[in-house]
């Protein structure tokens, strides 16, 4: 299926927390600003649904979205009200891929874990988890991944400033 | 009268009143000691190269090639390089036991070497449980090797020890049962007479082709043997992959080549008790020759029409290195055969290892054991029948 | 024995009254906790295991990472699109042609722009002979945990020829950076491709011994075979990719299933076969699985290679590339299929000079958090088994 197909089984099966579907287009040459999108196409939901959204990707008979590929976070610039969160689904029986974006607000990080419906997503949110400072509520296990038990601040944010020392150690 | 004594009584004969005999002992003692430790030291320095030799040309390429002659002063290089090396000893360690383990695998080892004849008429000592002293001296080592574990208070080091200890135990009974075959042909467990027993028909009437069940015991002993030697497939206490280094993690410098040369002179024992009691000992065609025209006997012992005589045949001599070379060309070559099957095989799992030693070894050897014994009886019947 | 193994976790020794009037004394030691790690011969690099253990029997693991972290992601954010391409290099070190490979893949998805024939087929050979190099390492070092060392040289002699053969063509022998965006670096030099039909020829030899020295020798088998076993459903639910995925019986790869470059093409002149587990030796899905499929997949991926040099085209091998890289703005994921599973790279622009997020998701980070649920119920000698059968490179699971 490809992407349109799989956006309209979306709306059709009313998956929660669907908000639209974005995907690239060219620049509008009467708009001068407008640069139009390059890449691929994804659908945004909201965060808050995401993992009731990917239970019913899973589940759906005519997507079929077995395996969970990647859950990552991105900060997309220092003075941007929200987080992106982003999903990589990939189904083997119909051989597609899906994108899903998610916009979470800065002020208050923090969605429903999606552990319980992809595993494969337990290591993905420890490290967006410490990465980006975000709580995924209900994860089974969330300490640090990469990072030491006692790093502070969230290295992967735009805004994040770079430790002068760490234990004793200088870091310049 | 051979051996010890008999050179003994030569000695005395020669230095006649000087000398007290106790003084004659002590020396003659310490003088095996020193070529006994000297021994192991050549037999460990001489295995090692042979080891990398062997493993380099298993594994396409040339092992040393630098020190001397293809690298063969690489041992005495690495030798001189482990006594100059820092000697570590952990902080938390258990200080005595940690010195004491090493020592004691090298004196066990050294002191089952006493038992190992150099040539039928040169040896340490003529024991009559030559057999039982050399793998009762050398199941000594594994006290040391336990001990070695737990003084160094390391956890990989408890599982190396505790691993030994279960696979020595193991191993202990179908090895000792599997040599209860050749024994039993033999009726002697003196390794110089085992040896002798083999001289018939040219000096190829080994135990070996003496009976149907001494095949299977050979090679029960083999299996047995690498595991009492913990040599791949069974190196599960030293097991570099799983366990660092095993019982010797924590070990550095001359402490650790104390292991070391306790391996290869385990193996070096082994493999000479496994090529006496299977494998001919001394005898050989060459050997048969060599006996043939110098004689055999190298103190003759005579008595005249008025007084007893000690002589010694020099000739004798040519015949006694030859034998002691067929042994120790033979030792060799089940060293070889250990390193061969060392480079060559994976490494087999701790459980695998206990049932193979209790469920398929012992049973079999004990099999082996009674079929060798009826065929003795039933052999014995015909012959005299 | 399950229930066994989570009363030995609390560790405590403990008197159980079984029936009235009759007690059974326990005696139960405590666990040990084993370090397994960052410095062991059998981790691969610097990994941490963190394993309880009851004495060869394994209750608990929980992998500890990030000793090898050199925030890839981060720098990914600083520098400019065309230098972040030797930092792919570092991820996955035995297999940096194909991280060159999947960056410049996802850059190019944004960019939208055609790569020259003859630069695929280069780029197709490359990202091959790194595969049967990887493997070959893969396959060497597993004989290395299990305990036979001789396997391990000969697997790295032809792998020696292999990256003689990557010198000759880019400089490097472990950090390519010759899968450029846009093409590739530079042309290969004359006789190149008639070494790499050699290398192929000699090659279709020599795993046949490999097969014959460990991957069908009995201690091998027994210590393999019915141990780690990762079923379908385990598999894909912990998003299981490549060697580790087909090792489970699932017919999936990239290269055939989602076709980049031009696989597709490949696959339908039938010059190559997708090795997927039987379960021949054990239960489907165990170690010896995993092994026999890379052992495999090396071999077709010289059948891949030969395809790509017998429809080799003249022309250029980069197209037109600036020096300063300006980017459309949007966001790409594009997933290629890496030796150790689907190597992901999520490039998000926003039309600068500078990549506002570069996602790695390393094929190996995503398959090691199985272990977790694989390793407790293994006896000690099994654990390492385990590990090393999912072939992690600790580089890409840190980054």
């Amino acid at each position: 299926m490809d992407f349109r197909g799989i956006y309209d089984r979306l709306v059709a099966i009313h998956a929660p927390g669907l908000v639209k579907a974005d995907e690239p287009r060219k620049a509008d040459p009467k708009d001068k600003k407008d640069k139009g999108r390059a890449g691929d196409p994804f659908v945004l939901v909201e965060a808050q649904e995401l993992a009731r959204f990917l239970e019913s990707c899973r589940d759906d008979d005519r997507l079929h979205f077995e395996q969970l590929i990647d859950l990552t976070a991105t900060d997309p610039a220092k003075d941007a009200p929200d987080f992106w969160i982003g999903v990589q689904l990939l189904s083997l029986k119909f051989r597609h891929r899906l994108a899903v974006k998610a916009l979470l607000p800065k002020s208050a990080p923090s969605l429903p874990s999606t552990v319980p419906v992809y595993r494969a997503s337990q290591w993905h949110e420890r490290e967006c988890a410490e990465m980006f400072g975000i709580t995924f509520v209900g994860h089974p296990d969330p300490r640090h991944v990469l990072l030491p038990d006692d790093w502070i601040g969230y290295p992967m944010r735009k805004d994040y400033e770079f430790p002068k020392e760490y234990h004793g150690i200088s870091c310049e | 009268m051979s051996g010890t004594s008999a050179f003994l009584e030569g000695l005395k004969a020669g230095l006649g009143e000087f000398v007290p005999m106790w003084a004659l002992w002590l020396g003659s003692a310490l003088i095996s000691v020193a070529i006994a430790l000297g021994l192991i030291s050549l037999i460990a320095m001489f295995s090692v190269w042979l080891e990398r030799k062997v493993a380099g040309h298993i594994q396409c390429r040339y092992g040393p090639m630098y020190v001397g002659w293809h690298g063969w002063l690489q041992s005495i290089a690495d030798g001189v390089k482990l006594l100059l090396k820092e000697d570590l000893i952990p902080r938390d360690a258990d200080r005595v036991l940690f010195m004491l383990a090493p020592a004691l695998v090298l004196a066990a080892i050294v002191g089952a070497m006493a038992a190992y004849p150099l040539a039928p008429g040169i040896l340490f000592a003529d024991i009559d449980l030559g057999l039982f002293f050399i793998i009762a001296m050398s199941s000594m080592t594994t006290i040391g090797v336990v001990m070695a574990g737990w003084a160094s208070n390391s956890k990989w080091t408890i599982y190396g020890s505790m691993r030994e200890a279960a696979q020595v135990v193991a191993y202990e009974i179908p090895l000792g049962v599997s040599l209860l075959v050749p024994v039993m042909v033999a009726g002697t467990l003196n390794l110089r007479e085992a040896s002798a027993a083999q001289a018939d028909f040219f000096g190829m009437g080994w135990f070996m082709f003496k009976n149907p069940f001494m095949l299977p015991a050979f090679l029960l002993f083999l299996v047995a043997a690498l595991a009492e030697t913990k040599r791949a497939p069974f190196d599960l206490p030293e097991a570099e992959s799983e366990l660092v280094a095993g019982f010797m993690t924590e070990y550095s410098g001359i402490r650790w080549s104390f292991f070391f040369m306790e391996e290869y002179a385990a193996m070096f024992l082994m493999s000479a008790i496994g090529a006496v009691f299977f494998l001919g000992g001394f005898e050989s065609p060459l050997t048969h020759l060599a006996g043939q025209l110098f004689g055999r006997d190298l103190v003759v012992v005579g008595a005249g029409p008025e007084f007893a005589f000690t002589a010694i045949n020099w000739g004798a001599l040519v015949y006694q290195l030859v034998a002691g070379g067929t042994l120790l060309v033979k030792s060799f070559l089940g060293i070889f055969l250990m390193m061969w099957l060392r480079w060559t095989l994976p490494r087999i799992r701790i459980d695998q290892v206990m049932t193979m030693g209790y469920k398929y070894l012992t049973p079999l050897a004990l099999v082996c054991v009674l079929g060798a014994a009826l065929w003795e009886a039933g052999w014995q019947a015909l012959v005299r029948s | 024995m399950a229930n066994e193994t989570r009363e030995s976790a609390q560790g405590s020794s403990r008197i159980q009254a079984t029936g009235p009037g009759e007690v059974t004394v326990d005696i139960r030691t405590p666990d040990l906790e084993i370090n397994f790690g960052p410095q062991h011969p059998a981790t691969h690099g610097v990994m941490r295991i963190l394993m309880r253990a009851d004495g060869e029997l394994v209750t608990g693991a929980q992998p500890h990472l990030g000793y090898l972290h050199r925030c890839a992601e981060k720098i990914g954010e600083n520098v400019e699109w065309l230098q972040y391409l030797p930092y792919t290099d570092r991820y996955d070190y035995l297999a940096s042609m194909n991280n060159n490979l999947g960056y410049s893949l996802a850059v190019e998805a944004l960019l939208g722009i055609e790569i020259p024939r003859r630069a695929t087929l280069i780029r197709i050979i490359c990202a091959e002979l790194n595969r049967i190099g990887s493997h070959l390492v893969a396959f060497g070092t597993y004989g290395l945990d299990i305990g036979a060392f001789t396997p391990f040289l000969y697997t790295f002699r032809e792998r020696e020829w292999m990256m003689a053969l990557f010198e000759k063509i880019c400089g490097a022998r472990l950090t390519y950076s010759y899968i450029r965006i846009g093409g590739v670096f530079n042309d290969a030099p004359p006789g190149w491709f008639e070494e790499v039909a050699r290398f192929c020829d000699v090659f279709d030899e020599k795993w046949k011994e490999y097969c014959d020295l460990l991957l069908v020798n009995q201690i091998y088998v027994k210590r393999t075979a019915n141990v780690g076993v990762i079923s379908r459903d385990m598999a894909l639910d912990f998003g299981l990719t490549g060697p580790m995925v087909r090792g489970s019986g699932i017919d999936w790869d990239l290269r055939r299933d989602m076709p980049y470059m031009c696989y597709g093409e490949i696959w339908r002149d039938g010059a190559f076969k997708i090795p997927v587990a039987r379960g021949e030796m054990g239960a489907l899905g165990d170690c010896w699985d995993r092994s026999w499929v890379r052992v495999m997949e090396m071999v077709e991926s010289t059948k891949i290679v030969r395809w790509c040099l017998d429809h080799m085209v003249d022309g250029p091998v980069i197209g037109e590339i600036p020096k300063t890289l300006k980017v459309p703005a949007g966001e790409a994921y594009v997933g290629i299929e890496n030796p150790r599973g689907e190597l992901g790279h999520y490039v998000v622009s926003d039309g600068g000079k500078v990549s506002i997020r570069t996602r790695v998701r390393g094929p190996s980070f995503c398959n090691l958090a199985v272990l977790e649920d694989v390793l407790p119920g293994s006896l000690v000698g099994d654990a390492i088994a385990i590990i090393g059968s999912t072939d992690i490179v600790v580089g890409e699971t840190d980054r």
